[in-house]
């Protein structure tokens, strides 16, 4: 435990460090990076102490007389803790030549330290040992990815997206301490190891609380609606670890929940499972129809979070059922999803932040043949894509197979419960499947084929710092893939400070991943086998160089490649009823047609029904009441000691 | 050593299958036909010329080609040939298999989007759309399997105590599986009434269009994984046809081989028979196949089979 809070010391020596510093520009970000890889570094080596020994480790402070700071570390933090103190440093070093503007030295110095407490406070959530504990670090991490949301503060776009993940943050936080509340006013203590005596019926709303309030931090359907709007806002390197690391707390914290309160009851599985498959389904077929680049980055984190909690889903039914191959799979395959969507989402987000930084633009209509101008971030974010899109050989495959691997166990269930688990296999594969249509699609518009814009054509590789962080993902991506047996060991040693879940026999897990690591290296060989194959077939052969064949059409230009918007448009027709698709076509009206436009947008139907039929209906009622707030200073007081006397009366 | 020389056998005959369906198609209209080797002296052909690559084209336009055909000689290392093991077989394959084939169908999209041609990026989009519904439609047969058997391996569905075939006490259910895999054949393989090979309007292929720019041994390489990918999923409805272990070796794999030409020859009638759909109808008929297929396995949860 020691390590860890020296860890965070330097973390937070680190942080403060270019406030004292910002005029010193380079210096302040040189010296900023220098202490988070090392406060990290630490980090690393405490996470990895639970991980080899079967030890909780834990500490406690009285604070202010009254409550006690108590943390503890054991082995289902540490899992979370890795991508925390893996990415970050990582996003860190990226944002020495992102933000690049000495005219912002102080406000880059801010945002540096915020960067650092997000950090910090992450660690501590996922260590938090009691109510108290947990629900500062929570807030104390809204607050701050929320400043770091503001960056931009003075464009309009930016505060709305700041001010709606404020809201979000703090409504989801109100459902998570009503949940402690709950807990609280039937154990009287603040520990969270009493939870579990709590009656079933309070249990039952304890968790649902919580599910919604975390769910809310995830990103899980429909309460997702802040992702999409804060990721485009917020600098590249936050949104990266924001969507890869942050949100993962709310996992964190559906899980730790699920385990406190030693639920096993089936309506827990069923309903974590239910809310996996939408969020997995229409997070992808959002992020599909999207355009901007961030956006769409940011919907398929809410996939991906629905990837895990199918997983998770899978094991607490597998809890429920007394199948350990199931239960341990499932949790283990969704544990190991939280690692390999922090790397390959962190790889795609740096990525766009890459590509916005060179064309200027995060739409994706306007990018194309950027992988020519940017050969390294082109071919890491085609790893990441592939990783993304769960395909062999690299790492969301192993996730994914893992999950896969424990709902097919669930198909001998009885009944219903069987079919539920085939409404999961069926929603993994299309997710699969849709999520390779998204992410071609990324590559393929924004990365290969021609320019189509300006800025896009004069694109150049960004800087190494910036280079750098992505390579190191994307291998980490690919390695994960070839070799998983340390990675889905160590997974599995998370699984066991997870209530209720049996040990799976070690000779199951260690021939799943010989199997996998076989066949990734087998496909990765029979890859490279074919491309000697494809050299020697080319030996002194004839290889000229032509215009892209037209059909026949000779006069082809750039704008008339094919779009994101056309190539995406029949999927996203496919689920038409859940995706609301607004065209505006201008027609050709006269014989010589002037300018014609044509414009699509596809709106989120859970904020469509957010704003109409809850904040529309608010809106009015409480428009009725403005009223109240005329201005009048004085009359204010005498609100106060109106307020006060009503007061005294209930003394 | 047996299982490997199988698997040789399979690569190397991959491309004589193909000429069944233009002999059957050619038949059918009263001609001749091309030869029966007609694919080896195309691919022959094809890998003795050089390329021309659109200056519009990156690397990974050369990657299409290479990890498309590796996914689909990948997929015929774990399927069992004319009552041979497989080379490889592990718990789980089937999944891992179909979702390799997915990898090479990422490189083929990416390598037709690189060539900035709208030609190609339309039969990317369709092919994209295409196969995530019939992805939906395997993991349902996959489903099915398992719950009649508990494998999760090609070489578990066909071998073991009870075996996955039409003779078996399920026969009548894999009746439906057998419809809906074929349907899937179709589709996967861009063939009659999804896809025609045979069509010279680029506006309406899904395949052949992706593939415009590719030429000489790159050409080659796509369409010998087209070949093996085509074989993978005959080789898959003839194991449901006809039952392992029924005949003894070289028997069975005579016949093991006469159906899959069977199957070959029924591409054909069909091809010569059948129009093309129109491209709004491809989801419907896909989604029919996986009707077809979630009916089987809703079937079975029922506890009727």
């Amino acid at each position: 435990m020691e390590t860890f809070f020296v860890a965070l010391g330097l973390l937070l020596v680190g942080g403060i460090f270019p406030l004292l510093t910002s005029r010193f520009f380079r210096f302040m970000k040189t010296g900023y990076i220098c202490a988070t890889i090392a406060g990290c570094g630490f980090g690393l080596c405490a996470a990895a102490i639970p991980l080899r020994n079967p030890e909780i480790l834990s500490v406690s402070w009285p604070w202010l007389h009254l409550f006690t700071l108590s943390f503890s570390l054991d082995s289902l933090s540490a899992i979370f803790l890795i991508p925390i103190f893996f990415i970050c440093p990582l996003a860190a070093l990226y944002s020495y030549h992102y933000m690049a503007k000495v005219q912002q030295s102080g406000r880059t110095a801010v945002s540096l330290f915020f960067f650092t407490v997000l950090i910090i406070s992450m660690a501590l959530v996922a260590t938090a040992g009691n109510i108290i504990t947990f629900a500062l670090s929570w807030e104390i991490m809204s607050l701050s990815s929320f400043f770091l949301v503001m960056y931009e503060y003075q464009r309009e776009a930016t505060r709305q997206a700041g001010y709606l993940y404020f809201i979000f943050a703090q409504a989801g936080a109100m459902l998570i301490f009503a949940a402690f509340a709950v807990a609280y006013s039937h154990t009287g203590s603040f520990s969270f190891a009493d939870f579990a005596g709590i009656p079933a019926q309070a249990k039952m709303i304890v968790f649902f609380l919580a599910l919604i309030g975390f769910g809310s931090k995830a990103g899980i359907f429909p309460v997702h609606i802040w992702l999409p709007h804060a990721h485009p806002a917020a600098p590249s390197h936050i949104s990266a670890v924001m969507s890869g690391v942050m949100i993962k707390m709310g996992i964190y914290g559906i899980i730790r929940m699920y385990s406190l309160l030693q639920v096993t009851d089936l309506v827990f599985g069923q309903s974590v499972l239910f809310f996996g498959m939408i969020s997995g389904l229409l997070g992808i077929v959002y992020a599909l129809s999207k355009r901007d680049l961030k956006k769409l980055l940011a919907y398929s984190s809410v996939e991906n979070i629905g990837i895990i909690l199918i997983g998770a889903g899978t094991g607490m039914i597998g809890v429920y059922s007394g199948n350990p191959v199931m239960a341990g799979f499932g949790f283990a395959g969704s544990l190991l999803h939280v690692l390999n969507h922090s790397l390959f989402k962190t790889l795609m987000f740096l990525g766009a932040g890459a590509v916005l930084q060179q064309t200027k633009s995060r739409h994706i209509d306007m990018m194309g043949g950027l992988i020519k101008r940017m050969p390294i971030t082109g071919k890491s974010c085609v790893a990441g894509a592939v990783s993304i899109s769960g395909l062999p050989p690299f790492n969301g495959f192993i996730s994914e197979f893992m999950i896969y691997f424990a709902a097919f166990q669930g198909l001998g269930l009885p009944g219903p419960t069987s079919i539920l688990m085939m409404l999961a296999i069926v929603s993994l594969a299309l997710i699969g499947g849709l999520a390779v249509t998204c992410f071609t699609k990324v590559i393929g518009i924004a990365f290969l084929g021609e320019p189509r814009g300006e800025k896009a054509a004069s694109a150049s590789e960004c800087g190494c710092t910036m280079t750098v962080p992505m390579v190191i993902m994307a291998a980490s991506c690919l390695f994960i893939g070839i070799v998983p047996a340390p990675f889905i060991n160590t997974v599995f040693l998370g699984l066991r400070d997870i209530h209720g879940i049996a040990a799976v026999s070690p000779d199951t897990i260690a021939g799943l991943a010989g199997n996998l690591a076989l066949f990734s290296r087998l496909f990765l060989g029979i890859v490279v086998l074919s491309m000697i194959l494809r050299r020697v077939c080319y030996i002194n052969k004839e290889v000229a160089a032509g215009p892209t064949w037209g059909c026949g059409f000779t006069r082809p230009t750039v704008r008339m490649q094919y779009t994101g918007a056309s190539y995406s448009m029949s999927v996203a027709e496919f689920f038409r009823p859940f995706v609301r698709m607004n065209s505006v076509y201008s027609g050709i009206k006269k014989i010589f047609p002037g300018t014609t436009t044509y414009e699509t947008q596809v709106e989120d139907i859970a904020e469509i029904s957010l704003s109409q039929g809850i904040v529309g209906p608010l809106l009015k009622v409480l428009g009725k009441l403005r009223w109240i707030q005329h201005g009048n200073i004085q009359l204010y007081f005498g609100y106060i000691i109106l307020t006060i006397i009503v007061m005294l009366f209930f003394i | 050593m047996e299982s490997i020389i199988a698997y040789g056998i399979a690569i190397l005959a991959a491309p004589l299958f193909p000429g069944f369906i233009l002999k059957v198609k050619a038949f059918i209209a009263g001609k001749k036909g091309p030869p029966l080797l007609i694919k080896y002296y195309t691919l022959a052909k094809l890998l003795r010329k050089g390329s021309v690559y659109s200056t519009s084209t990156s690397c990974l336009f050369k990657m299409g080609p290479t990890v498309s055909l590796a996914a689909a000689v990948m997929a015929l290392l774990f399927v069992p040939l004319a009552g041979v093991a497989p080379v490889f077989s592990f718990h789980g394959d089937v999944i891992a298999v179909f979702y390799v084939m997915g990898l090479g169908r990422f490189f083929t999209i990416l390598a037709a989007l690189d060539t900035a041609s709208p030609f190609e990026g339309m039969g990317a989009a369709r092919e994209a759309f295409f196969s995530m519904l019939a992805e939906a439609s395997l993991f349902m047969v996959m489903m099915l399997f398992y719950r009649l058997n508990g494998a999760l391996s090609f070489s578990g569905y066909f071998s073991g105590e009870n075996p996955i075939t039409m003779t078996g006490p399920n026969g009548s259910l894999l009746l439906l599986v057998i419809v809906s895999l074929f349907m899937i054949l179709l589709t996967e393989n861009s063939r009659v009434p999804v896809d025609d090979p045979m069509t010279h309007l680029e506006l309406t292929m899904i395949h052949e269009v992706m593939i415009l720019d590719h030429s000489g041994p790159d050409l080659a390489l796509i369409e010998i994984g087209a070949f093996c990918k085509l074989l993978f999923y005959s080789i898959f409805i003839t194991h449901l046809l006809i039952p392992a272990k029924s005949l003894d070796g070289f028997l069975y794999g005579m016949v093991f081989v006469a159906v899959v030409g069977a199957i070959y020859v029924a591409i054909g009638i069909i091809e010569s028979i059948m129009a093309r759909l129109k491209m709004n109808l491809v989801p419907k008929y896909i989604l029919t196949s996986f009707a077809l297929a979630s009916f089987a396995a809703i079937l079975t949860t029922m506890g009727l089979v």
